[in-house]
This record gives structure tokens, C-alpha cells and sequence, in this order.
């Protein structure tokens, strides 16, 4: 040990070298100690100082030293309590005394890997530039050519198909009194098909998302079927489902997904007899656009007994889904054999497809997606996507971005003649600048037939803190100071899922308004302008060229 | 001269050759400039008759009949009256300005669309989009369209201002007399109507409301005027004005309605009973509570993010004493510098000095003088200015009287070994009461202290004094009485604890040609301390082992007259501290690392690995000793070396025999003290039949959990034990301030007595406490402790 007199700052980083820097101030703060109790990263903390301030007062040099020890909050300059810039400080404080600023010339990922640890986190790409999705405009604006629309005035139908649709050659018709219905009779297997709101909310997991939250993004999604009348959908993400939604009326509006840690699984098989509703779709997760080629792990100190019942497993281990299905060596197998068994547990009646990573293998997918007469569509998370717990680095340099990999699969659909068949699902840092139904509607015209949202319904329904600037992005550590991702219900009882569920009908509303104010200049209102890549076009030349539209300037 | 009065026909088609629009709408401004007053129009499908006919100071009336085209009236103007006898075609009256339209039959699409002033009176129905986007220009009145039948879809949209009438006289859809979807966007004017409609009306435009007086009164009063410009007074006056409830009104909302009405169609807590939760047959929700409540026990309402007793995510702890202060830890004796400081604060003198006893029979010579003080190398305010001086307070118990040993307990203890690691295991037990006996070898009590250590570094009367002391509480010494294997067999036989403290003396040999006209350090330092010191005068002394026996050595080498010492070692040097300090003032060279390979007394010459070669007359052995333990029994296990095999209690392999100090392992003296120490208790756990409860080993506190912003720079070195107390920071260990409970925002904190040793406790109203942790910021000493609050 070193004796106490040599301890100094020797390997003590500067506050520099912190992505936020805390700007305390004195004179404003009472010392009531709210932004201590509520730091979630313990970055904070009171302690004294001492002043020491040599005055004079009289004529002559007459010296009077005055000492003063005073409360001071200080900020930690120990990495593993580094200033997340969450401002919750600056939400409690009465005073306006305190507040995170964003030091941009910080090494905080030089220092991070201390101990030893890749740094791991939750959020998504801390990249906080302009998107490609954001670089895309809308130019065509009918006026006196096609039909011009009014958004206001006209009545839009805003639906999208979830499932395969078989070319009308292909249906088995028959004709009863001189009009044309589906043969049942024929033999033929008929793949179900869903109509849904094109804009669908991603999948996020019980255990992810805390109990408040997911409640919420689910009461949410129930209101916009029930009393709305918008046929929107939401993914359970892998972690099972309440069964108590699962063997409700309203487990139609929702996707059970399967993926790499099953878990959950053996619970809702064994409520499927006691089930009222077919629920909406089956998603089997093979990627995630956050984490490209990695899997989940669900934190031993997250898994209480909420977790542990609904998914089936004891509490306080860790729950890892790995990143790869261990008996699925091939695409032919992993698409054959899970999509034809998750088929068969409905009896055929629910569409079932897969979810991939963005990447330069999706159109390898998709083809065989194409020769399989179960699979309901693909989705494809681009590199964008968020995700509650993944190394760093997979976060910032792996996947593939939507926009390409979307149209590059879209074409090659059309090539074969198939684009009205197999739907494809586009997500990964949709509304990641705040505009989601621009993004949502560029990625309908790119060629997509549904889009997936995920941060974007935890930042305006729950006020997620996170940002590209790596605000916040500690969802892995279940200290979410929103009580978004955490299962601490000390934590997540911040939450209200009344006002969560709210603000997805308002967020749902005031999208359905601006997909209407696009489409009505292009005189869509009633089917959605999938692939009308005519429609849009790129600032950029690189991205028009890339994704075969048109440059405007 | 105009003569309102003349009128002129002009001819739609002349000679079947149909006049174009442009040419008619000439004509009939040419007719109107000329003074015509009614002009007559046989129509052909021209556009925008009536149309655009400024103020003549007279009215105009235009007759038209025929096939009127578009437009008819458009752009209308006060002073216009305009009739149409059959039916006209789209956009009658379009952006009308004041003309009075008047429609023997039917109105196609867009009927008054954008219509501002004027009126339009249709005896049949209305097309689609009709009274679209009419408004009302303040300086004027509103325009009005009357509708005898019904009126098409999409009626009334984004309409501002103006009255529309639809009377709803045999409607072509009964159902529904103002179409699908009427009212979009209307923000201005009225539209009241006599029939039925559904529900497709813009709800979130407009209401449906009854007639109120005014309405009805403006309604009967205008109905005539209407009725008998389409020739149907006769016939439906009656009908239409017989019956108030027969008509409603379609309002739009005001601009401030419309900003306070909620868009929400059912609140989140009615959908969430009515439907989320509803089990009810019919429904299928998810039960009570939401889909989680059966998986938790926390109530399922909303907590702030303040929140105070069960709901803080971290809780306050007072820890007083839960950590060891750095001097406490450091210190291998386990002496509590911090209580003596407290004890000396609060004027307790007396008790401080003699608190120290109770942890060491040799404070003086020890701490005072020759330990190498590992507590004031921790001590925290050496942050600040430097260490407390641990040495001067432990010479400050120098004549401290020994404490009042305990009542007699009958039981015996025999120590073998009088060094510092025997004494102070036979110190503790007698002063717990315990009959003790210890056989010394030497003629004198004090071990190495006595034998080996050098005058100049231990003052013999600071020894002395303090071995008096030890003698004062009766231990029973036996002096010169070497114990061999009979004799312990005997005092094993007649004790009931045996201590083994016999040390290590004899010499680690090396295994080197020469070794045997080698001294050992042991033998040399010991002739010095008993007055047989060598001579060395001018010679070369080279000392094998850089240890600090090694340095007591070196110095001893030169008072003994040696001209020049070399001490070598195979590593980097252990020597440290004060005995370091002197060999080296005195001129010890120290070189390393140096592999001896023999040394040839006769050549003067010692050998190294290396090749090189120093002169030496005299070298000195000094790479440790090693016990003689051959007088133990077979029950007592050692290694092959003849070390005993114990724990840090001094347990050996038999119950009733312990073992401590260099005889285990070799230490620094304050080593074996506490090793003794320890080694008493255990012994004492045995002789009052009790089992012995090992103390939990109390972790160090941090260094940054103690405040040194408290205290000032202090500038004067001078010694006085009270001085010294007031420097001590307290470490780990409450001072009573009273900083927690006045930092407190809350009134949290509170100061309870106490009936145990300390006498007071703070503690903690979780009721107020929200967790934030300004106790533990601003305690000096770092007692309090955030825990999570589970």
C-alpha cells in the first residue's frame, strides 16, 4: 500500500475527459440534496470545501484570514460514475442550480474499457448527423396532374397488409351467382394476411422495457384498435407475454416474437387452448439492426419475480439469448423449420416471419423467403435500430443502414415480379431526428410495407432521455431514470402507463395526420404508395444514385 | 339617358350557329353600359352569364332562358338579379358578390362554392360540393343558398361564413339530405336543413344543434321571400315553417371552443376500466390491476421521483467504527489511535496514555522508539500537512502506570520466552487475571529488544522502565531457565495454556566455501548489546543481506571501528526507516544484486557470482534466523525449518498450545505484540471455557470517505499530546459533531443517548430522509454510509 501521504491525483482523470461536464452553481443551490437522491449514475455528490480567503480591511496592511468549510456538490471523476448527461438533476432541482453540458471534446471511450470491460450500453448509433432518411424530400407534389388530395378535406385509409398475398392467378377462385370468392374447398393453402397500420411499434422486451412501460406501449396500441379505430400493431419482443394479455381479446393487435432464448415460449404454448384470439403475426428474431451478429442478455439483478413467471425461468440468473439459434445451421433450416413450426401452432392461420439485421446478406434471405410458401414477409432492422443492452461497439460499427438495404431487397422483389407478394418491414432509426412519418413514409416509397418504431415511441411516449450524443444510454444498467427499461419499481413507478399509453394515441394521431399531409399531394389515399420511389428524391447525388431515385437541388 | 325599364334580348344562338361565350358576354355588358335594365338571354350553353355586372345606379335583371352553362351568375354583382328558368349547370354563383341568383330547377356540383356575398335561391336540389368555402365579409351581409330538395355529398365544406338552407322537400335520399360527409373544415355561417342526415357530418367541425327563437324568427321571416322567388310559396309555406322541430342546425365550433376541446374520445382511465380491465364476457380484457398485477406486490400507483422512507432508492447508515481507521489498519498491534485522540480531546488524559497499555506493555520502547511506525505512514493527515506523531504519544506513556489487572481467576498460563512477543502475551493474561509464569532463557527479560537491537536506537533506561512496569503486575519471571523437552512436558502438565514465544534465534546458514570464518548478524549485534562488542578497527566489513538487521549491523560494525562497510544483497534491499537511516549517515555502502561465491579470509578477499571481488576482513551473516523449537512435543506441529505452524491467533496443532511472534514467522517487533495479544485472547477464550470468537477483520476506511477540507494546514510542529489529538481527523470513528444533523434539509437526522460504551448514536427519520446523502458528504469522519434501501 502506498503511504497515505503520497495519494494525490496520480491516475485521476480530469473532468475533461467526461462527455458531460456538471455546471454547479453556488449561488443558486439551496443544498436540498434532490439531485443527489435521484443521480442515477452517482456522479453527484455532496461533499466540502474549504475557502480560505486572506483579507484586509484597514489603512495599513492589516491581514485577517478568514476560513469557511462549505457543502459543495461535486462531480465524480471516476469513469464508472461518468456523467451521463441525463439531466434528471436538472429536472428535480427547484433552483435551476445545476445541469449536464455536453464537452465534446471528451476521451470517454479511451477511458471506458477500464477494468477491463468493453463498454456496453443501451440507446443506438451514437451518430447524431443527418440520416440518409432525412436526406430524402418529397417532390412530387400533384396540382393539377395526378389527383391532388386534400389531408384535410379527403378521406385516407392508411393500411398496410402484413402476411403473403398470392397473385390473383394464383387464388383459388370460385364464382357464386356471378361474383368471385375464395375456395376453401380447393386445397390450396390460402396464407393468412393482416391488415395493419403501416407503422408498427417494434419489438421491445418484458424485461427490456419495464412493466409501467410495456403496459403502456400495449394499453396504447388496444386504445388505437379500440377507440381509435387504427389497426396498430406492436411486437412483444423476446420475453414472453403477460398472459393475462395473452389469453385476451386484445392479443390480435399484438406479435408474439420468438428468438434465440425462446424464453417465454413454453408459457404461451401451453395457454394457446385457453387463447380467444389469434394474435396478430409471429416474429422470429435471427437480428437485431442495434446489435448485428450479437445476441441479448437479460442482467441476473433484472430478473425478479415479474421477469422470472413471465418468462419462465428462475429469478436472479442471467438470461442470455445468444446470438445465434443453436440448431438452425442454415437459412433453408432456420427459415424452413421455425417458420413452418410456428405456422403449424396456430393451425396455419397466423402469418409468421422473420426478423434480420440490416446487412450485405439480406437479399440471400429474402430469396428463399421468396420459395417458401409460409414465410408472411421479411423485416430488416438497419443499423440505426435501438436496443436496451449491447456492446458499444456493435452499436456504433456494425449493420447495415435501412435505406440501401431496404431498396436494394425491394428491386431485386421487383425483378422477380414479386413485390405485391411478400412484404417487406423496414426499421432502424425511424424518427430518430423527430420525423417519423417523413422516415416512415420514405421507407413505404423506398419500398417498404411497414415500418417498425422503437426509440422513437420511448423518447415521445415516455420521455426517454437517450440521445446520439450518448445522453443517458444506460438502459442495461436498470437505472433508467425515466423507469423505461429497468425493473426496479422504485425506478419504474415514475412511470404512469395511463400517460404512456396516452401520448402513443396522441404520437399515432398526429402521425396519421402528417403520412395524409405527404400522401395526399402524391393522390394516394388509399393505398399505401409502396415502392413509389418516383415520389421522393435525395439532396445527395451518392444516395439518389445508391437508391435509384432522383437528385434534387 | 338609361331607362331601367328597356329591355333587350340577347340570343344564345343565331340562326343555329351557337354564340360563344366571350361574344355573349359582350353583348350583354354592351346592353347593361347602353341603359338596359332587363335583359332578356336565350341561352345556348354559355358560360358565366350574369356575371361581373358593376353597379349601374339601377338594378339589372337578367332573365335567362334556355341551356345555361357554367358558371352561371359567377362573379356576381349587388344590383344583379339573376333568374334562371330550368336548371342550371356547375358552379352557379360561383365567388358570388352580391347578385341574387334564382334557380327554377336544379343546381348542379359546386352551387355557391367561394360565395361572399348575394344570394342563391334553388327550387330543386344541389349537386355535390355545394356552399363549399362561402364566407362572410363583415361589411356586408352573409350569402345565403336555399336548397328546396337536398343537396349532394361533401356539403358545406370549409365554409366561413354564410347561411345555407336545405329544406328538404321531396329529397332524392330521405335518409339523408345533406350527402356524405358535410361540413369538413367549416369553420364560419350556419347550415340549418329540415330532415334527416346521418352521422357523417364533420363532428369535429360542427354540432348539431335545435333552432333557437333567432333562428326560427330569420328562417319564417326569409322562407317567404325564397318561396316565392321559386314560384313555391303557395305550395310549401305552409309545410316548411309549420314545424320548428322539424329543422336543426349544423354550427361549427368557434376558433376557442375548437383550442378547448379535448381530441381524446375516451380518457386513458375510462378505456383502461371500461375496456383494458373489463373481464366481462363480452369484452376479454385483462383484469384488474393491468396485465402485471398479478406479477407484483408494490402498489400499482406512480411515485415521485423525491421520495422518503420505504420508496428511497438509498437509505442513510450510521457506521461508527464499521471501518478500521488507516493508523488502526496499519497498525500490527491493533492500537486505536483515533480514541486515545478522542479520549485526549475530551481531557481525559490520564485515560488515553493508559488506554495504550492495554494494547502493549512496551509503548515507549516500541512505538516510541524503534517501531517503524506503519500507523503514521497511513495516517490520513499526512493528506494535509503530516502524520500524527503516533511515536511521541506512545513515549508520552512512559510513566504511565500499568493498569489494575482483573481479579484472580485461578487459572494458569505459562509463557516460554521473554521477548516482546512473550511479554506482551503474558501482560494481557495477567491483566485478565490469570496466574501467569514466564521462562526467559537470558538473564534478562526483552528478547531481541534487549539483545539485538542497538542502544543508540532503544535508550536502555526507556527499556527498562517499561520492563519494570510489565514485572509490577506479578507475572512470575524465571530467568535463565531454558526450557527443553522435560521442562515443557512439565509446564505443559501444570498449565492450562502454554504460550510459545521463543523467537528465532539461531542464524540462516549459507551454503558458501569461507561461511565458517563468517559472523552472523544475531551473535554480533548481540555481543554488542551485552558489552563483548569486537574490534574492527580499519577494516573492511562487508555485510551479506541488506535487510534492516543488516543496517543495525552496519552501523554496529562502525562504532565497532570498521573503516569501511559494504552491504550486499541478492534483490533490491528491504532495509527501511530509521535503521536504514543511520547505517547509511554513518557511510554504508550498499550494492546489489551481488551473488556471493565464497569468501577467503585469508586473501581479505570475498567473491561474488559476477566475477567481482570486494576486500573484506570481517563478513557478517545477516540473511535472518530461524527458531529452535526442538523442545516442543510431536503434538506441536512445525515445517521441516522449526517453524511453528499457527494462525494469526497463535493456534497451534494442540488446544493448549500457542504460538506466536518470530518463532511463527519473522516480523517487525509490533508483530509479535500484537501477535501476543491475540494469542492471549485466544488463550483466555480457553481458560474461561469459552470458544474463541475470532473479530471480524474490519476493512479500511477510504481514504476520500474522510473530509481533510475540515481541518487547517497546521504550521506547528511542537509536540504535546493534546495538540496531537486535536489533529487527529477521527477516521472511521464518530466525533459527535453534529454536521449530519444540521446539514440535513430534511430535519432527517437526530442524536439519540445511548446506555452502551459510546453513550449516543445519530439516527434517522426515514419519514423525512429522501436519501439524498448530504450526511455522508459533508461527515467529517465518514461514518455515514449510503446503502441501497431493499
Amino acid at each position: 500500500m502506498e503511504p497515505a501521504a503520497r495519494l494525490d491525483n496520480n491516475h485521476e482523470l480530469t473532468l475533461k475527459e467526461f462527455p458531460y461536464i456538471i455546471r454547479w452553481r453556488d449561488d443558486r443551490c439551496k443544498r436540498c440534496g434532490r439531485c443527489t437522491a435521484v443521480c442515477p449514475m452517482f456522479s453527484i455528490a455532496p461533499t466540502v470545501v474549504a475557502k480560505r480567503v486572506v483579507s484586509s480591511s484597514g489603512a495599513n496592511p492589516t491581514p485577517q484570514v478568514e476560513r469557511q468549510v462549505v457543502t459543495v456538490i461535486k462531480q465524480s471523476t471516476n469513469i464508472a460514475n461518468y456523467c451521463t448527461g441525463c439531466a434528471t438533476c436538472t429536472l428535480v432541482c427547484p433552483n435551476e442550480a445545476i445541469e449536464p453540458e455536453l464537452n465534446p471534446n471528451n476521451k470517454f471511450l479511451i477511458n471506458k474499457n477500464a477494468g477491463g470491460g468493453a463498454y456496453t450500453r443501451g440507446g443506438r448509433r451514437n451518430d447524431p448527423l443527418v440520416s440518409t432518411l432525412d436526406r430524402l424530400k418529397f417532390t412530387r407534389i400533384s396540382m393539377l396532374t395526378d389527383p391532388a388530395l386534400d389531408a384535410g378535406r379527403h378521406e385516407f385509409r392508411i393500411r398496410t397488409y402484413l402476411g403473403r398475398i398470392l397473385p390473383a392467378e394464383d387464388l383459388p377462385v370460385k364464382f357464386v351467382n356471378g361474383s368471385g370468392e375464395l375456395d376453401a374447398t380447393a386445397g390450396k393453402f390460402i396464407p393468412p394476411v393482416r391488415e395493419i397500420y403501416p407503422v408498427m411499434i417494434g419489438s421491445m422486451s418484458v424485461g427490456a422495457l419495464s412493466p409501467t412501460m410495456w403496459e403502456g406501449l400495449a394499453m396504447g396500441i388496444t386504445y388505437l384498435n379500440e377507440v381509435e379505430g387504427m389497426p396498430v400493431v406492436m411486437c412483444s419482443g423476446e420475453g414472453g407475454m403477460p398472459l393475462s394479455l395473452f389469453k385476451s381479446r386484445f392479443v390480435k393487435y399484438f406479435i408474439p416474437q420468438i428468438a434465440s432464448g425462446y424464453f417465454g415460449w413454453d408459457e404461451m404454448i401451453r395457454a394457446i387452448p385457453h387463447m380467444v384470439e389469434d394474435p396478430c403475426a409471429i416474429e422470429i428474431k435471427y437480428g437485431q439492426g442495434a446489435k448485428p451478429g450479437d445476441g441479448g442478455l437479460l442482467m441476473a439483478h433484472k430478473v425478479l419475480k415479474l421477469i422470472s413467471e413471465i418468462r419462465g425461468v428462475p429469478q436472479g440468473v442471467d438470461l442470455p439469448s445468444p446470438p445465434t439459434h443453436q440448431t438452425k445451421y442454415s437459412i433453408e433450416e432456420a427459415v424452413a423449420k421455425m417458420i413452418q413450426s410456428m405456422s403449424m401452432a396456430w393451425g396455419f392461420r397466423v402469418p409468421v416471419y422473420p426478423k434480420i439485421s440490416g446487412t450485405r446478406t439480406a437479399k440471400a434471405v429474402l430469396n428463399n423467403l421468396v420459395r417458401n410458401p409460409f414465410a408472411a414477409g421479411l423485416s430488416i432492422d438497419g443499423e440505426d435500430g435501438g436496443t436496451g443492452a449491447a456492446y458499444n461497439v456493435s452499436m456504433d460499427k456494425m449493420g447495415h443502414p435501412i435505406a440501401s438495404n431496404l431498396r436494394d431487397c425491394y428491386l431485386d422483389l421487383v425483378k422477380q415480379g414479386k413485390q405485391n407478394e411478400l412484404p417487406l418491414i423496414a426499421a432502424g432509426g425511424v424518427g430518430k431526428k423527430g420525423n417519423l412519418a417523413a422516415n416512415a413514409a420514405a421507407l413505404i416509397m423506398l419500398g417498404a410495407s411497414a415500418v417498425s418504431i422503437g426509440k422513437y415511441i420511448m423518447q415521445a411516449a415516455a420521455g426517454c432521455l437517450g440521445d446520439e450524443n450518448n445522453r443517458c444510454n444506460v438502459c442495461n444498467l436498470g437505472r433508467c431514470p425515466r423507469g423505461i427499461t429497468t425493473q426496479d419499481p422504485k425506478l419504474y413507478r415514475r412511470l404512469d402507463p395511463d400517460k404512456v399509453a396516452m401520448r402513443v394515441v396522441e404520437v399515432y394521431k398526429a402521425l396519421d395526420t402528417e403520412l395524409k399531409k405527404i400522401f395526399a399531394p402524391l393522390g394516394r389515399s388509399t393505398e399505401l404508395p409502396i415502392g413509389m420511389s418516383d415520389a421522393i428524391s435525395a439532396d445527395d447525388p451518392a444516395i439518389a444514385e445508391r437508391l435509384n431515385i432522383s437528385y434534387v437541388c | 339617358m338609361v331607362d331601367p325599364k328597356t329591355e333587350i334580348e340577347i340570343k344564345g344562338n343565331i340562326n343555329g350557329s351557337r354564340v360563344p361565350s366571350r361574344l355573349m358576354e359582350e353583348e350583354i355588358q354592351q346592353a347593361v353600359r347602353g341603359g338596359a335594365g332587363r335583359v332578356l338571354v336565350l341561352a345556348d350553353g354559355q358560360h358565366g352569364i350574369g356575371g361581373r355586372i358593376w353597379p349601374q345606379g339601377h338594378s339589372v335583371s337578367v332573365i335567362v332562358e334556355g341551356q345555361a352553362g357554367q358558371r352561371l351568375g359567377s362573379i356576381g354583382m349587388f344590383g344583379t338579379e339573376i333568374l334562371l328558368k330550368g336548371s342550371a349547370s356547375d358552379d352557379v354563383g360561383w365567388l358570388n358578390c352580391g347578385a341574387n341568383i334564382t334557380i327554377l330547377g336544379d343546381v348542379t356540383n359546386g352551387a355557391h362554392n367561394a360565395a361572399a356575398q348575394g344570394k342563391l335561391y334553388v327550387q330543386g336540389g344541389g349537386g355535390a360540393r355545394c356552399d363549399t368555402m362561402t364566407k362572410h365579409n363583415p361589411k356586408f351581409n352573409p350569402p345565403e343558398s336555399w336548397y328546396l330538395r337536398d343537396v349532394g355529398d361533401t356539403f358545406a365544406e370549409f365554409k366561413a361564413g354564410g347561411i345555407a338552407v336545405v329544406c328538404g322537400v321531396n329529397p332524392r335520399n330521405p335518409e339523408n339530405i345533406l350527402g356524405y360527409r358535410p361540413c369538413v373544415g367549416m369553420v364560419g355561417g350556419v347550415v340549418y336543413y329540415r330532415g334527416r342526415i346521418d352521422s357523417s357530418y364533420s363532428q369535429g367541425d360542427v354540432r348539431l344543434l335545435e333552432l333557437s327563437d333567432q333562428d326560427w324568427k330569420w328562417l319564417t321571416d326569409n322562407l317567404e321571400t325564397y318561396l316565392r322567388a321559386i314560384e313555391r310559396y303557395d305550395t310549401h309555406y305552409k309545410e316548411l315553417s309549420s314545424s320548428r322541430e322539424a329543422w336543426r342546425k349544423l354550427l361549427p365550433y368557434t376558433a376557442q371552443e375548437r383550442a378547448k376541446r379535448s381530441t381524446v374520445k375516451k380518457t386513458m382511465a375510462d378505456f383502461r376500466k371500461d375496456i383494458w380491465e373489463n373481464t366481462a364476457n363480452e369484452n376479454k380484457g385483462v383484469g384488474k390491476g393491468g396485465i402485471f398485477a398479478e406479477y407484483v406486490t408494490h402498489p400499482l400507483t406512480p411515485l415521485p421521483y423525491i421520495t422518503t422512507g420505504q420508496d428511497r432508492r438509498f437509505r442513510p447508515e450510521w457506521r461508527n467504527a464499521k471501518y478500521a481507521p488507516p493508523c488502526q489498519a496499519a497498525c500490527p498491534s491493533d492500537i486505536p489511535t483515533q480514541r486515545r485522540a478522542a479520549l485526549l480531546r475530551a481531557e481525559k488524559t490520564q485515560e488515553a496514555l493508559e488506554l495504550i497499555l492495554q494494547y502493549s506493555p512496551l509503548p515507549a520502547s516500541v512505538c516510541g522508539e524503534i517501531c517503524p511506525n506503519l500507523c503514521m505512514s497511513a495516517c490520513t493527515r499526512s493528506h494535509l500537512d503530516r502524520p500524527l506523531n503516533i511515536k511521541g504519544l506512545g513515549s508520552a506513556s512512559l510513566k504511565t502506570e500499568a493498569p489494575k489487572p482483573a481479579p484472580k481467576t485461578g487459572r494458569k498460563a505459562a509463557v516460554i520466552g521473554g521477548g516482546p512477543g512473550g511479554l506482551s502475551a503474558a501482560w494481557q493474561l495477567a491483566l485478565k487475571g490469570h496466574e501467569v509464569e514466564l521462562y526467559e532463557a537470558e538473564e534478562k527479560l526483552g528478547g531481541k529488544l534487549e539483545l539485538c537491537i542497538p542502544r543508540e536506537r532503544l535508550p536502555q533506561e526507556v527499556l527498562t522502565y517499561e520492563l519494570e512496569r510489565f514485572k509490577s503486575i506479578g507475572v512470575n519471571v524465571h530467568l535463565t531457565s531454558k526450557v527443553d523437552a522435560a521442562q515443557f512436558d512439565k509446564i505443559y502438565a501444570s498449565n492450562d495454556a502454554v504460550i510459545v514465544a521463543c523467537g528465532a534465534h539461531k542464524a540462516r546458514k549459507l551454503n558458501i566455501p569461507g561461511v565458517e570464518d563468517t559472523i552472523n548478524a544475531y551473535d554480533f549485534l548481540r555481543a554488542v548489546n551485552t558489552g563483548q562488542r569486537p574490534d574492527f578497527k580499519n577494516k573492511h566489513v562487508v555485510i551479506i543481506g541488506a535487510g534492516n538487521v543488516g543496517m543495525d549491523a552496519a552501523a554496529q560494525a562502525f562504532h565497532a571501528g570498521a573503516q569501511i562497510v559494504t552491504a550486499i544483497d541478492v534483490q533490491e534491499p528491504a532495509a527501511s526507516g530509521k535503521e536504514l537511516e543511520i547505517a547509511r549517515t554513518l557511510g554504508t555502502k550498499i550494492v546489489w544484486p551481488k551473488f556471493t561465491a565464497k569468501f577467503v579470509k585469508s586473501e581479505r578477499k570475498i567473491y561474488f557470482t559476477d566475477g567481482s571481488i570486494f576486500e573484506a576482513d570481517e563478513v557478517i551473516v545477516s540473511i535472518g534466523d530461524m527458531p529452535i523449537t526442538d523442545f516442543l512435543p510431536q503434538t506441536v506441529h512445525t515445517d521441516k525449518n522449526g517453524w511453528i505452524k499457527s494462525d494469526e491467533a497463535g493456534h497451534t496443532s494442540d488446544p493448549k498450545v500457542f504460538a506466536i511472534g518470530d518463532a511463527t514467522s519473522l516480523g517487525l517487533v509490533t508483530h509479535a505484540i500484537g501477535h501476543g495479544k491475540k494469542a492471549a485472547d485466544a488463550a483466555h477464550a480457553l481458560l474461561s471455557g469459552r470458544s474463541y470468537n475470532r473479530p471480524a477483520p474490519k476493512m479500511q476506511i477510504n481514504y476520500a470517505k474522510v473530509k481533510d477540507a475540515y481541518y487547517e494546514r497546521c504550521n506547528d510542529t511542537s509536540f504535546t499530546p493534546q495538540n496531537e489529538a486535536h489533529r487527529c481527523m477521527s477516521c472511521a470513528v464518530c466525533r459527535d459533531c453534529h454536521m449530519c444533523e444540521v446539514i440535513c434539509a430534511y430535519g432527517a437526522i437526530s442524536r439519540k443517548e445511548t446506555a452502551d460504551d459510546i453513550g449516543y448514536e445519530y439516527v434517522v427519520d426515514a419519514s423525512l430522509c429522501i436519501g439524498c446523502g448530504f450526511c455522508a458528504g459533508v461527515c467529517p469522519c465518514g461514518i455515514w454510509e449510503m446503502t441501497e434501501n431493499i
